[in-house]
């Protein structure tokens, strides 16, 4: 959400003031651009990268836990006897 | 988007299905083996899982809706009878456990005593704590209904304020909870009253916490100028839901808290 805090071409009406709250610009029409844009990305990649890095951590841990499912639950099924 | 003869919205393919059904086999089956080999990675990772997925799921609805312009009016009339209908099964949810409930304080059998409360069952005094939490969740009805009708009207600085309102005074209502639960001199452990106690009031708690988090993503969406006067459903759908965690109290209150003691 901050990324954007540094095009400043953009903020010529927005105040910083260091003692109060800064006031939120509507960033609305900047991320409907973006998300309108003909590119052919599916919505949950078409952010950027960042959308990109979060999906393959996601599905990265799909398949990982997939994985250990299946062994955890194979080595429930079929116990070793220890001697 | 802008070739479609229709107005219904013909989402993108998208993974989170899948991550969220394997985040659910990975709960469920990581419950098991918890309760057998005292292991919870499994359930972890089913939880992180399941916390990714609804993120990244409801952040691209988001972006469907607000930066897409999807939701157009056919389409948020679905996702109006979809809200509706998820609620109306939370409602069968919890009439599963009051019907616990008055299956065994309505009929009390000789190992209690024949009464009830159980004997031995020192029960809260519904006119302490539990009348406070009332007021405070009946309190948050009417903020979360000032939150609407400044959305509404246009009143950007007022929805701000009634919405943070009700959101404290949800916290305020799980933080009073919270003690009630440590300082209470009984447990789920004692008996059917100790159950049906502490598994209604529990689910209830858990969703209070829904609630708060559901009007906690609903404030940071008005901060950044999500919600327009006339087109605020994601608004909407959190005070039903809120609505609904509210009455829910009552029942419990009433039943459970007052009639129970």
């Amino acid at each position: 959400m901050f990324r954007h805090f540094l095009t400043l071409q953009q903020v010529s009406r927005r105040q910083i003031s260091s003692t109060v709250r800064r006031q939120l610009v509507n960033k609305v029409p900047d991320k409907q651009k973006l998300f309108q844009e003909s590119n052919g990305m599916p919505v949950h990649l078409k952010g950027g990268v960042g959308d990109a890095v979060l999906y393959r951590a996601t599905m990265g841990l799909t398949v990982l836990g997939t994985a250990y499912v299946i062994y955890e639950l194979v080595k429930a099924a079929l116990p070793q006897k220890k001697d | 988007m802008a070739h479609q003869a229709h107005a219904y919205h013909m989402v993108d393919p998208s993974p989170w299905p899948l991550t969220g059904a394997i985040a659910a086999l990975l709960m469920t089956s990581g419950l098991a083996i918890w309760f057998h080999f005292h292991s919870t990675t499994l359930m972890t990772l089913g939880l992180i899982l399941l916390l990714l997925t609804m993120y990244q799921w409801w952040r691209d609805i988001i972006r469907e809706g607000t930066f897409q312009g999807h939701h157009t009016p056919p389409v948020q009339k679905g996702l109006r009878y979809g809200m509706i209908l998820f609620i109306t099964s939370e409602v069968f949810f919890f009439l599963g456990f009051f019907w616990a409930f008055y299956h065994s304080s309505l009929a009390p059998t000789p190992e209690l005593g024949g009464c009830w409360p159980p004997t031995g069952i020192t029960p809260l005094d519904p006119f302490e704590v539990p009348l406070l939490n009332t007021a405070v969740l009946l309190a948050s009805g009417v903020t979360v209904t000032w939150a609407h009708h400044s959305i509404m009207e246009g009143e950007r600085k007022q929805a701000i304020q009634s919405l943070a309102l009700t959101i404290l005074l949800g916290l305020y209502f799980t933080a009073l909870q919270a003690m009630e639960y440590y300082e209470a001199p009984f447990t789920i452990a004692d008996g059917v009253y100790g159950s049906t106690f502490f598994v209604a009031t529990g689910f209830h708690g858990l969703h209070v916490i829904i609630g708060s988090t559901f009007l906690a993503v609903c404030l940071l969406r008005q901060i950044q100028y999500h919600f327009t006067s006339e087109h605020h459903f994601g608004f909407e759908a959190a005070a039903w839901y809120w609505h609904f965690v509210d009455v829910v109290w009552l029942f419990l209150y009433v039943s459970i808290y007052w009639w129970g003691s």
